[in-house]
C-alpha cells in the first residue's frame, strides 16, 4: 500500500473502527487505521484473573498510559483517573465489555417530542433547568436493518417478541437465549409476582457456536458457544465467545489487503487544508517520531474523552475553537448512566452469582423510558433493570449489607455464608443532557508524549437524583418479591457507559454531526460511535454504537465520486 | 526476595492489622493465607510507589496506639488493635490520610485472601475454600440453581494460558 495516500483514515480500531474497516476495505477502499494501543495476544486478555482485571487495571498497558483528569464541578480541582473505560487497545472495549445488546426503543429517538411538545415534562412536573433535551436526527426505523446486521454479524443470543416495549423487528435473533441462571429464575418469578414483564436480555455471547450465515458476512470465522466460566464483565473471553472485533471483524478487515492496521500508533491531530477540507492525521509511531497520513476521508471512532480531545487539539486559524466545532458544542453535554443497584442475600437459597456470563439476565423495561405514569413524579424518563451480580471473591469483597462491618471476624463469617448467596438488580438509568457536563483539555495535566490529558468535568443534577431514588424503589421492590432473607440499595459514585461530546442533529448551530456522523463543518470527517449520541437512554450504547457503524460504512461507500 | 520492602517491626504491625482485617477462626486468617506476602509482592513488584504510603501508615497505626494506650500496636490486645484501626477507618486519627490508608491496607488484605495463588496469597486456596468458590474453573457444564457447587477449587497459572 502507498505510504502517503489512503482513501480513508480510521482514528482508533475498536468496535467503531473494526466495523469500519471490515465493511470498507471489503469494497476495496484503502484504509489506514491508527490504534494507540497494542494488538493484544490471548494470554494478555483472556486469562481468568480477578487480580490483573479487576483490583490492578491501573497497571495495564492498555490503561496506564491514557488517564484523564476528573472533577464533579467546575469549581473543583480535577484529578487524574485511570479508567478502563476508553479500553486502549486493539479491538477496544468490545474485548471487556458485559455483552448487553439492547437495541434503544423507538420513543428513545424522540426525547424532545415526547417530553417537551407533547407535555410529559410538564405532566411530571420535572425542573429541566440547566438540561438541553433534544430529539435525534434519525429515529429508530432508520436503525432497524443496521441493528439486525450488528446482530447477526457478532451473534446475539435473544427470544424476539418477548419484551412488549422492544421496537419492532424484521428478524429475530440469531441464537437462543443464554441458559438460565438462578438469579434469573428468582427475578423471571419476581416479575411474574409483580405483573412485570421480564425477559431474557439479549446477549453478545453465543448460547452456540455460531458462524454468520449469508446474507450476513461469511468470512467470519465459527466461534465456540459461552462456557459460563463467570469471567466477563473487564475480562477478555478466554474461548472467544463474547462479540468482539478484535477476532470477528479486524481480521476480516486485514484478510481483504485493503487494510493497513498500524497499533501503538497515536493520532494527534486531524490535519485540514486551507479550504477546511481534513488532508489526514498527524501521529506519533511505535518509537514517538511525529508522523503523517495523508487521506481523503477521516473517520473518528475514539472513545468519548479522546473524540473531543483530537477535535479540539486540531485547532487551526480557520478552527480556532476546534475542528468541527462552530457551534461551539465540543466536549459539552457528555453523558454517562448513574450505577444504581438493590441486593439481595438469601438464608435459604444458594445463588452462586460467580457462574457467568453477567450478561446472561433477565430484565424488565416497564420503568424504562416513557412506558410508565410519569404524572407527578418530578422527573422524566427512566431505566432497564435487569439482573447482575456476577465475580469472583475479589470483585464481590465489598457487596456487604450496611449493618454488617467490612472487616474483622464479623465480615469473615458474613462473606464465608453469603458469597454464594447474594446478587444485584442493577438498574441503567437515563442521564439528560446538562451543560455542565464537558470534557476539555486539561490545562496541566499530559500524557507520556505531552499531549494536555481530557479533562472530565460531570455530576448527576436534578432530573438523575429524583430518577435514580425512583429506580431504586422499584429495585428494591422487585429484590423483596424475591423472597431475599435481606434487601438493600446502594449507588456507586462512579458513572459509566460514557457517551456525548459531539452530539448529531440536524441543526448544525445546535450539533457537531448530522444524522449520517458527518461532521456539519468537515464534510470529509465522521466521527462515529458513542460521541454522537444527543441523549443516552436507559440501555448500554453498544448495540446502537454497532448499529451507527454499519450505517455510516454504506453512506460513505454511496459518495462514490470521493474516492474516484 | 532480596531487599525486604519493610523493616521488621513494619512487617510485624503489618502482620498484626492484616490478621484483625481477616482474623484466624476455625478457619484460616489473613496470614496463614499468605496475604501479607501478597502485599510485599505488589510493593516489590507492581506498586513500588506505594511503600512509603505503607511505611508512614504503619508508623502511624504505632503511633496512635501510643497516643490512645501508651503502648505500642503490637503489645496491646486484639480488641484494643480494633479500636486502633477503627479509629483510623472512621479518620479519628491525627493523621489526614488515616482513612485512605485504612481502606488500602483493608483492600489489598482481602485481594491477598482471595487473588488468585500466582500473586502471592490464597494459599492452598485457603480463600477460596472458605467461601465456598471453585476458582478458575474453565466453565460450568450446568447452572447449580440451589445447590453448592461440588467442583474442587482450580487455579491456572496466567503464563500457562497462552495459547
Amino acid at each position: 500500500m502507498a505510504d502517503n495516500f489512503a482513501d480513508v483514515c480510521l482514528v482508533g480500531v475498536g468496535a467503531v473502527g473494526g466495523i469500519l474497516a471490515k465493511e470498507l476495505a471489503s469494497a476495496g477502499l484503502k484504509v489506514v487505521g491508527f490504534e494507540r494501543g497494542p494488538a493484544p495476544r490471548h494470554a494478555d486478555y483472556a486469562p481468568r484473573d480477578s487480580i490483573r482485571f479487576i483490583a490492578r487495571t491501573d497497571r495495564l498497558d492498555w490503561v496506564r498510559h491514557e488517564p484523564t483528569t476528573t472533577r464533579s464541578r467546575a469549581s473543583a480541582t480535577a484529578e487524574i483517573r485511570y479508567r478502563t473505560s476508553p479500553l486502549n487497545v486493539l479491538g477496544g472495549a468490545l474485548l471487556h465489555w458485559t455483552g448487553q445488546v439492547s437495541r434503544y426503543m423507538p420513543g428513545d429517538f424522540k426525547v424532545y417530542t415526547n417530553e417537551i411538545v407533547n407535555g410529559g415534562a410538564e405532566r411530571a412536573g420535572a425542573d429541566l433547568t440547566g438540561y438541553d433535551v433534544v430529539d435525534w436526527p434519525i429515529g429508530y426505523d432508520d436503525l432497524e436493518p443496521y441493528y439486525e446486521k450488528f446482530e447477526w454479524e457478532f451473534g446475539v443470543s435473544g427470544r424476539a417478541g418477548v419484551n412488549p416495549f422492544a421496537g419492532p423487528r424484521k428478524r429475530g435473533y440469531p441464537l437462543p437465549p443464554l441458559r438460565r441462571s438462578a438469579r434469573m429464575e428468582l427475578f423471571a418469578e419476581a416479575c411474574g409476582k409483580l405483573g412485570y414483564h421480564a425477559y431474557d436480555s439479549p446477549a453478545g455471547i453465543l448460547s452456540e457456536a455460531y458462524k454468520p450465515p449469508a446474507p450476513y458476512d461469511a468470512r467470519i470465522p465459527e466461534r465456540p458457544a459461552c462456557v459460563y466460566c463467570g469471567h466477563c464483565n473487564f475480562y477478555g473471553c478466554h474461548v472467544h465467545a463474547k462479540a468482539a472485533t478484535l477476532y470477528t471483524a479486524i481480521p476480516v478487515a486485514v484478510s481483504t489487503g485493503n487494510f493497513d492496521l498500524r497499533t501503538n500508533c497515536k493520532v494527534f491531530r486531524i490535519d485540514t487544508d486551507e479550504r477546511g477540507d481534513a488532508t489526514g492525521v498527524s501521529y506519533f509511531d511505535p518509537d514517538g517520531a511525529a508522523r503523517e497520513q495523508r487521506a481523503r476521508v477521516v473517520i473518528v471512532g475514539a472513545f468519548v474523552f479522546e473524540t473531543v480531545r483530537l477535535l479540539l487539539l486540531s485547532k487551526t486559524a480557520r478552527f480556532p475553537g476546534g475542528l468541527a466545532n462552530s457551534s461551539g458544542l465540543v466536549g459539552k453535554y457528555i453523558l454517562a448512566h448513574g450505577d444504581v443497584r438493590a441486593y439481595g442475600l438469601f438464608d435459604d437459597f444458594i445463588v452462586n452469582g460467580f457462574i457467568g456470563p453477567g450478561s446472561a439476565a433477565m430484565r424488565v423495561d416497564d420503568f424504562n423510558g416513557d412506558n410508565f405514569d410519569h404524572t407527578g413524579l418530578g422527573f422524566i424518563r427512566g431505566g432497564t433493570i435487569g439482573t447482575s451480580g456476577e465475580g469472583t471473591p475479589v470483585s464481590r469483597m465489598d457487596v456487604v449489607p450496611p449493618d454488617v462491618p467490612r472487616w474483622g471476624r464479623a465480615y469473615k463469617e458474613y462473606y464465608a455464608k453469603y458469597y454464594t448467596r447474594t446478587f444485584d438488580l442493577n438498574i441503567q438509568p437515563e442521564t439528560l443532557a446538562h451543560e455542565d457536563n464537558v470534557v476539555d483539555l486539561d490545562p496541566q495535566g499530559k500524557d507520556r508524549w505531552g499531549v494536555p490529558l481530557p479533562r472530565v468535568t460531570f455530576d448527576f443534577h436534578q432530573n438523575e437524583q429524583r430518577l435514580h431514588r425512583f429506580m431504586t424503589q422499584i429495585a428494591d421492590k422487585i429484590m423483596r418479591a424475591t423472597g431475599a432473607s435481606k434487601v438493600w440499595t446502594g449507588e456507586k459514585e462512579r458513572p459509566n457507559r460514557w457517551a456525548g461530546g459531539a452530539r448529531m442533529g440536524s441543526d448544525p448551530r445546535r450539533s457537531v454531526v448530522n444524522g449520517w456522523c458527518q461532521s456539519h463543518d468537515v464534510s470529509n470527517l465522521f466521527i462515529v460511535g458513542a460521541p454522537v449520541f444527543p441523549t443516552l437512554a436507559g440501555y448500554p450504547p453498544t448495540a446502537t454504537i454497532g448499529a451507527l457503524s454499519y450505517r455510516t460504512a454504506e453512506y460513505i461507500l454511496r459518495q462514490k465520486e470521493w474516492f474516484k | 526476595m532480596s531487599t525486604p520492602v519493610l523493616n521488621d517491626t513494619q512487617l510485624r504491625i503489618l502482620e498484626a492489622v492484616a490478621e484483625r482485617i481477616f482474623p484466624a477462626t476455625a478457619t484460616p486468617g489473613a496470614v496463614a493465607i499468605g496475604a501479607v506476602e501478597y502485599i510485599l509482592r505488589a510493593l516489590a513488584g507492581d506498586y513500588p510507589e506505594m511503600v512509603g504510603v505503607y511505611e508512614r501508615g504503619l508508623g502511624e497505626i504505632d503511633r496512635h496506639a501510643l497516643k490512645r494506650y501508651g503502648r505500642n500496636f503490637l503489645s496491646l490486645a486484639e480488641t484494643d488493635m480494633d479500636c486502633v484501626l477503627a479509629d483510623f477507618e472512621n479518620a479519628r486519627v491525627d493523621f489526614a490520610d488515616a482513612a485512605d490508608f485504612f481502606e488500602t491496607v483493608r483492600c489489598h488484605v482481602l485481594e491477598g485472601v482471595f487473588g488468585e495463588p500466582e500473586y502471592g496469597g490464597n494459599r492452598g486456596l485457603a480463600g477460596w475454600r472458605i467461601v465456598d468458590f471453585p476458582g478458575q474453573q474453565h466453565g460450568y457444564p450446568d447452572a447449580y440453581i440451589n445447590r453448592r457447587v461440588d467442583l474442587p477449587p482450580v487455579a491456572v497459572a496466567s503464563k500457562k494460558e497462552a495459547k
